[in-house]
């Protein structure tokens, strides 16, 4: 892109820096739906869902969180996952120089923060008393056994 | 003559064939905030040793590897992939590569890029007299 020579404004420049304004005071405005910085995601989190003969498995990506932080409802077959995400706010640059001034400067603001809640239906009925979940290197895995209504039943065929 | 659908049942649904590997760029704060750039980055999955952060010719790269994590059964639902995140920045040459640090916690990777004390602006003392 042409750079604007001293003393001349190029047009595309003014518009340019224009946008750069409104996406910084997009990215900067409080979440709308709970991760408004992230606009490829519908749904945060994002979520990979399996299933076995006895298990539902589901597993989700939540950097930056750490389990108190984290809250995990099942009824029937819904699971909710709840929770909130702190950021690192620009009012407390992690290291200030004390004789200069801290002007901060953010050049990206692409990790979402704030409260984020996501319901799941799941293919079957759970039991919620059995319920395991972990949250390792900022992956959560829930792994919620089959309601035994729910199992599949072998059905033994008389012959007479 | 038996067809062979009717003579090779399948036994359940077809197995998904595995995805191939992707490289994803992870999400990213940048802050500079005078004496250093604070770079943050989302990669869950990674583990510190799967890490490499290099700094060349003003360039910071970070490249995590993300083991596989093959979660058993059939799939219900993908909403996302699983692969090593990469992704640079352009910093410039104001940097002392030997005082970067970097520490990954939680699935999110902090990386403190210090510039070189000669090139921070220096307060001069004024002495009176």
């Amino acid at each position: 892109m042409q750079t604007s020579r001293p003393g001349f404004a190029h047009p595309f420049d003014e518009l340019r820096d224009e946008l750069d304004r409104l996406w910084g005071t997009l990215a900067a405005a409080p979440p709308l739906h709970g991760w408004g910085t992230q606009p490829s995601a519908t749904a945060f989190p994002a979520v990979n869902v399996r299933e076995t003969d006895d298990a539902v498995i589901v597993e989700a990506e939540l950097p930056g969180l750490d389990p108190a932080g984290l809250d995990i409802a099942i009824t029937g077959d819904e699971l909710v996952l709840k929770g909130a995400r702190p950021g690192i706010s620009a009012e407390q640059p992690p290291a200030g120089d004390g004789e200069r001034k801290p002007g901060v400067t953010w050049h990206r603001r692409e990790r979402g923060t704030g409260n984020f809640e996501r319901r799941l239906t799941l293919p079957v009925a759970v039991d919620s008393a059995r319920v395991e979940a972990r949250l390792v290197h900022g992956v959560l895995t829930v792994t919620c056994p089959k309601a035994p209504e729910a199992q599949p039943h072998k059905v033994q065929v008389r012959s007479t | 003559m038996v067809s062979p659908t009717l003579a090779q049942p399948e036994a359940g649904p077809r197995p998904a064939q595995p995805e191939p590997r992707l490289t994803y760029q992870p999400n990213v704060d940048v802050c500079d905030c005078g004496a250093e750039v604070l770079i943050v980055a989302d990669i869950p999955g990674a583990t510190a040793d799967g890490i490499d952060v290099s700094f060349e010719d003003g360039v910071l790269s970070l490249h995590a590897k993300v083991p596989a994590r093959e979660l058993p059964g059939r799939p219900v639902r993908q909403e996302y992939g699983v692969g090593d995140y990469r992704r640079s920045f352009r910093l410039g040459d104001d940097f002392d590569a030997s005082r970067i640090t970097a520490d990954a916690r939680h699935g999110v990777l902090t990386i403190h890029v210090p510039r070189r004390a000669a090139v921070l602006p220096r307060k001069v003392e004024v002495r009176a007299g």
